[in-house]
């Protein structure tokens, strides 16, 4: 058993590069157990690698991991043993049924009681919806149907970690919104590491989000950091009268970076970055208050929606490069 | 996560993890579906099959040629020819179509990351495929073939093969075939394309008859110890002809080189990314 605060993932420096392409660049990532970690990051921005990276199928060219404290190439197997992956394409053995293929998996974790493992593989049957199509040929399967099956046969053997690529991407809404619920369902007894572009899921579940973008890690902590602007955060204030004499005023204040000025129905609104929070949550209102011109109509932080959090990252480091 | 304690873990075991369970698949794959019966009854058309239909066919067109009919002992050297020296041939490139997907077919669909993912070591899951395909040629291609063969050998010539020097052909036949499944496993390691997979296994099936055949006596003893020269001296060992080298010495290298494409499929593979 672990400590309850100990790490169940961590990297440091891990990259991996393909001749010219460099997939992955120093990535340095700690993720809590039981937490529920979005791995956030455009197409081609190096999620799958990550994963694949901590599987041990394939080998970091440089730096290293370990996963439950063990090292990620060395002890590649025994890692494995306590880890439930989802691929982002499930492909499984041909011309087996769902429940040969649940069985199969459960095998590699479970030496018996036969009645036992079979009773785990109606109970995974179950949890994916295939109960009536569990005989059947997997190859003959949808990729919905495919996709629950992936998700039951990376839980076949209570793992202590799940690592879940894109786990959503080819499910209805209801599917989706199904999976969702299967992740909150076992953050108490798992930690799950997941990829995905479904920003809403992520918002919805993940505790703890990464984002990933040309290789590189850009941003990393806890969602409701990262949805109140990180370590850049915003404040809006919304005002009627004439601002301009304020405006002014709190532009020269020494903490604030920025202000975007909006009017809409008579009322003006502000959203002003700001470096210091403590200065900025102690004085910015009561500064403009003083200006008895103006009347407060709302000030608060601003609330990102992740979205908005990710293009911002993502472009600004696309503007970057 | 909480698991149920009823259930007994598997105990990790080194390079044997996971090879019982993915011997089982790759067996059940071999033995609980028709794969064993529509193989043998290929196998039998194509090798018993025409063994018997040339040894039908010979007499027939002596006598309708008006010629002399083969004796039991002649005919009996035309049998053990075909038999082991096409045999060899046919089961070498049955063992090539056979084994073609094994490796090659599940990278390419992602079935081996799948099956990597879970603790598996990755020798264990070149030696299931070894091993499983291993022991469905050597029974249906090699060991039904050869028993049959001997029965029908006798019943059509009414001669009967000594039995030791057939059972050392039949050993000769089965590293031959042997060869070639673990030659067509170790180029579904070095290479991610079919083409050059089968291009390559049948171009050294093809090619080394060719040159053993054409360049024997400048390539000495060395070309004695290849494959290719056992496919070629199978029915002479049988038939108690001399030989230049003993036939143990060419099963041997023979089996040498399996080994040595088995070490080359274990250390690629070894290194292989998914």
């Amino acid at each position: 058993m672990q400590p309850s605060n100990s790490l169940v993932i961590e990297t440091r420096n891990l990259s991996k590069a393909y001749k010219e392409v460099q997939a992955l660049k120093d990535l340095t990532l700690s993720v809590q157990q039981h937490s529920i970690f979005g791995f956030l990051g455009p197409n081609g921005a190096g999620k799958t690698t990550t994963m694949k990276l901590l599987l041990g199928l394939i080998r970091p060219t440089s730096g290293g991991g370990t996963i439950f404290g063990q090292d990620i190439v060395r002890d590649s197997v025994a890692i494995r043993s306590r880890v439930g992956y989802l691929p982002q394409q499930p492909r499984f053995g041909d011309g087996m049924s769902a429940r040969e293929t649940l069985n199969f998996t459960a095998r590699f974790f479970f030496s018996g009681p036969g009645p036992k493992i079979e009773a785990r593989v109606d109970e995974m049957l179950e949890l994916a919806g295939l109960q009536d199509k569990a005989d059947r040929p997997v190859n003959g399967f949808s990729g919905g149907e495919r996709q629950r099956l992936g998700l039951a046969l990376a839980q076949v053997n209570y793992p202590d970690l799940l690592i879940l690529d894109e786990p959503a991407a080819a499910l209805d809404p209801i599917g989706r919104h199904e999976v969702l619920q299967v992740m909150e369902r076992l953050r108490a007894h798992t930690t799950i590491f997941y990829s995905t572009h479904l920003l809403d899921d992520v918002q919805q579940v993940s505790d703890t989000v990464a984002i990933l973008n040309h290789g590189e890690l850009v941003a990393q902590g806890p969602i409701e950091v990262l949805l109140a602007g990180g370590d850049k955060p915003v404040y809006t204030l919304s005002l009627r009268g004439d601002t301009r004499r304020a405006l002014a005023s709190v532009e020269a204040l020494p903490w604030v970076s920025s202000v975007h000025e909006a009017a809409h129905n008579g009322v003006v609104t502000w959203d002003i970055g700001v470096t210091d929070d403590r200065a900025a949550e102690a004085q910015l209102l009561r500064h403009v208050l003083a200006d008895e011109a103006l009347t407060v109509v709302e000030f608060s932080r601003k609330k990102f929606e992740l979205e908005e959090v990710f293009l911002n990252i993502v472009e600004g480091g696309k503007d970057g490069r | 996560m909480v698991a149920n304690t009823e259930l007994q873990r598997v105990e990790l075991s080194g390079w044997r993890t996971g090879l019982a369970n993915l011997l089982g698949k790759e067996n059940r794959a071999w033995w609980a579906s028709r794969r064993w019966l529509v193989q043998s009854v290929v196998w039998t058309v194509v090798v018993n099959g025409l063994v018997a239909l040339l040894l039908l066919a010979q007499p027939a067109a002596a006598r309708m040629s008006g010629g002399t009919e083969p004796t039991g002992p002649e005919l009996l050297i035309t049998g053990v020819t075909m038999l082991f020296q096409f045999g060899a041939f046919a089961l070498a490139a049955g063992a090539i179509i056979l084994v073609q997907d094994a490796i090659l077919g599940e990278r390419q669909l992602g079935v081996t990351e799948w099956i990597l993912s879970k603790p598996v070591s990755r020798p264990a899951y070149v030696l299931s495929k070894l091993l499983a395909h291993g022991l469905g040629i050597l029974v249906i291609l090699v060991g039904l073939q050869g028993a049959l063969g001997y029965g029908l050998l006798w019943l059509l010539t009414g001669e009967q093969l000594p039995l030791l020097p057939y059972l050392v052909g039949m050993a000769g036949l089965a590293v031959h075939t042997l060869f070639y499944l673990a030659l067509t496993l170790m180029m579904g390691v070095l290479t991610a394309n079919r083409r050059t997979l089968l291009g390559v296994s049948l171009a050294v099936l093809l090619g080394g008859m060719f040159l053993v055949m054409n360049l024997a006596r400048f390539l000495g003893t060395f070309a004695q110890l290849t494959p290719w020269w056992l496919n070629n001296v199978l029915p002479a060992a049988i038939l108690g002809q001399p030989l230049p080298l003993p036939i143990w010495l060419s099963i041997g290298s023979t089996a040498l080189l399996s080994i040595l494409c088995v070490a080359v499929t274990l250390a690629k593979f070894e290194r292989l990314e998914f």
